[in-house]
């Protein structure tokens, strides 16, 4: 039965996402759309990483930007085609996040925090200062990979682009979910002293988990580039990019598959709908902040546990005599989330 | 390179310096109290810069004395920040969830001055702006030297604070070992609501040195967290005294790249530092093995 559900609700969402191109009004929705299936790629490539092993990298716009400007100067400096340029990207991305990872993953918690934000610096200030070979300040520009097409078609034939995108990072995060190696990552984020003490190489494993990460991200930022057409290291080295990844997989729902997803269109519809209101004020970075403190303070879990709690409160209770079964006690009591070590409990 | 040019740099490094020691004393302090890292602690920063700055160009007085006012209202922001909102947060994912929550609150800030001060670019016209005098060849401008001399005097009284009163070792107790310091009678909550007031109390004295000679604007904060982070990081998360070393070291070392190399690309010290403290001695060179963990 549950089955059956979900299947079809699979089933429907798929079909709903295919359709949108088609009543779509006007060429600005659907390039909101395309924003949108953006931001969905980088959440549950973020959601890889963040949701599996519980480390928070704020810095994801890192990989984004890489992967834009990468596949950007491979398409200008070198000529390449522009999806051969993107794949090539995506190994090159792969390549860097490998070393970096190895340092960054050396330290855990708030210190990873301030080692990913320090990434976006320290790239923004590089391609900002090495003008010659990027650009810097003035931007890139990407040429088009299909330049005969009209503006609404290439919306439309970059939504699909996005949408196949999604769905195999999805795959791959569903996959991951499914396999003893994402047992192994749940561990490291459910308690990794304990983890690496049964000997899961939890190092190893969540090294392999950012680069896959950081590959995917960097692949979103390579199509957003292709589709844009038009980089400025300002906004693809930008930590509100990166926080927006983290604010759309912590509202869904960092442990669930369609979590980001969801995050992504509540708070993609709500950047573009204040950026188009409210474009020329900070308004978008107050409503932003508010938004990351609510869910941050109050919904922890995001909102598809949130609302099925609800839910579940008005269905038919399983348990018959008892008003609780041990079950529930038992999961009533969990100390939530990664339990500090001892000496860190104030 | 002249002998003089070269003293130039390391004067201007140090002076630096003193600053970033003061502010990254402050986010040690959060993290020692707290456990918390405060993102947000740059963007209070500038808040106090632009309250400094507006100070002077409605009333026209010195912006130090915008301390008088600044200094006591970041002190109580802080308190009701530590009880109102991140004690809230579940003790299991403080760490974390209090890095995304000060960076929601470094955001809202950023956006707020914008709305209120527009993004155009400040800076702060005194009489003795553009004076200056020489030692050995090195010019050292006045206002440098009192941003200096505030931080260090700001770091004295903290250290003061921290070793010679009741309320000093009571939060030193509570950084140590917090359940000990229940035992003999500290209130612990209240003690670190203080130690959170006292850290942000630090941003109000930063911010007000900072517009004495640097041009503000709402999103000038991004440009100061990177090599805070940095700071604590290298010095090790929660030491105090590590991170005024690395402040100094980093100060200087960053004083000096901006002959070879230029301002922009001499803040990259910062990250070279930091990657290759991660390296070498993850939970940095003051750190207990603890500070690995956060």
């Amino acid at each position: 039965m549950r089955n059956v559900s979900r299947t079809l609700a699979l089933a429907v969402g798929t079909i709903a996402v295919l359709v949108v191109p088609f009543v779509a009004p006007n060429a600005y929705i659907l390039s909101a759309a395309v924003v949108v299936l953006s931001y969905a790629v980088l959440a549950t490539s973020w959601n890889v990483m963040g949701g599996l092993t519980g480390y928070i990298s704020l810095g994801h716009a890192a990989w984004f930007g890489l992967g834009a400007y990468g596949t950007a100067l491979l398409v200008t400096r070198a000529g390449m085609p522009s999806f051969l340029a993107l794949a090539l990207a995506g190994v090159i991305v792969a390549a860097i996040a490998l070393p970096i990872g190895i340092a960054a993953l050396r330290v855990r918690g708030a210190s990873f925090v301030i080692v990913s934000i320090a990434l976006v610096l320290v790239l923004l200030l590089v391609f900002q200062s090495w003008g010659e070979f990027t650009g810097g300040s003035n931007g890139l520009v990407v040429p088009r990979p299909f330049p005969d097409l009209l503006r609404p078609e290439h919306h439309l034939v970059f939504y699909y682009l996005f949408a196949a995108l999604l769905a195999v990072v999805l795959v791959v995060w569903w996959a991951f979910d499914r396999s003893r190696f994402g047992l192994a990552l749940k561990a490291v984020r459910e308690d990794e002293d304990k983890a690496q003490s049964l000997g899961v190489p939890t190092f190893a494993y969540k090294l392999v988990a950012y680069t896959v990460s950081a590959m995917f991200t960097g692949l979103g930022g390579g199509l957003y580039g292709l589709w844009f057409g038009d980089l400025d290291p300002i906004f693809q080295f930008s930590i509100l990019v990166g926080s927006y990844m983290v604010l759309m997989a912590l509202l869904g729902g960092v442990r669930h598959l369609f979590g980001p997803l969801l995050g992504a269109v509540v708070v993609g519809v709500a950047i573009e709908y204040f950026k188009m209101e409210f474009g020329d004020t900070q308004f978008h970075l107050i409503a932003t902040g508010l938004l990351l403190g609510v869910v941050v303070l109050f919904m922890p879990d995001g909102v598809i546990p949130a609302v099925s709690g609800l839910v579940d409160r008005f269905r038919p209770q399983r348990s018959s005599i008892r008003e609780v079964t041990a079950d529930e006690v038992l999961d009533r009591d969990r100390v939530p989330e990664t339990p500090e070590p001892t000496e860190a409990r104030r | 390179m002249t002998g003089s040019l070269l003293l130039q740099s390391l004067v201007l490094g140090i002076l630096l310096g003193g600053l970033y020691a003061l502010l990254a004393a402050g986010l040690t302090l959060y993290f020692g109290v707290m456990r918390v890292v405060m993102i947000a602690h740059a963007a209070f920063l500038v808040l106090a810069a632009y309250l400094a700055w507006d100070v002077n160009t409605r009333f026209g007085i010195d912006p130090l004395l915008s301390l008088v006012v600044t200094v006591p209202l970041f002190f109580g922001v802080g308190v009701a920040l530590q009880r109102l909102l991140i004690s809230r947060l579940r003790p299991a994912s403080l760490t974390m969830m209090s890095v995304l929550l000060t960076f929601a609150i470094a955001l809202a800030i950023e956006g707020t001055l914008g709305f209120f001060y527009t993004g155009v670019q400040r800076r702060i016209q005194l009489g003795y702006s553009g004076a200056s005098f020489e030692v050995f060849g090195a010019r050292i401008a006045v206002v440098k030297l009192i941003a200096f001399g505030l931080a260090a005097v700001a770091l004295l009284a903290l250290w003061l604070v921290l070793t010679r009163t009741r309320f000093g070792t009571a939060l030193r107790a509570t950084i140590q070992h917090p359940e000990a310091a229940r035992l003999v009678g500290v209130d612990t909550d209240r003690t670190a609501a203080y130690g959170f007031g006292l850290g942000l109390a630090t941003a109000a004295v930063g911010g007000t040195a900072l517009s004495l000679d640097a041009t503000i604007y709402p999103s000038l904060h991004w440009h100061w967290i990177g090599p805070l982070m940095a700071i604590i990081v290298v010095g090790g998360l929660g030491s105090i005294p590590g991170a005024a070393i690395a402040a100094m070291v980093l100060g200087i070392g960053q004083g000096l790249l901006q002959l070879p190399m230029g301002t922009t690309w001499a803040q990259t010290v910062f990250y070279i530092a930091l990657f290759a403290t991660l390296m070498l001695r993850p939970q940095g060179f003051f750190g207990g093995r603890l500070a690995q963990r956060f």
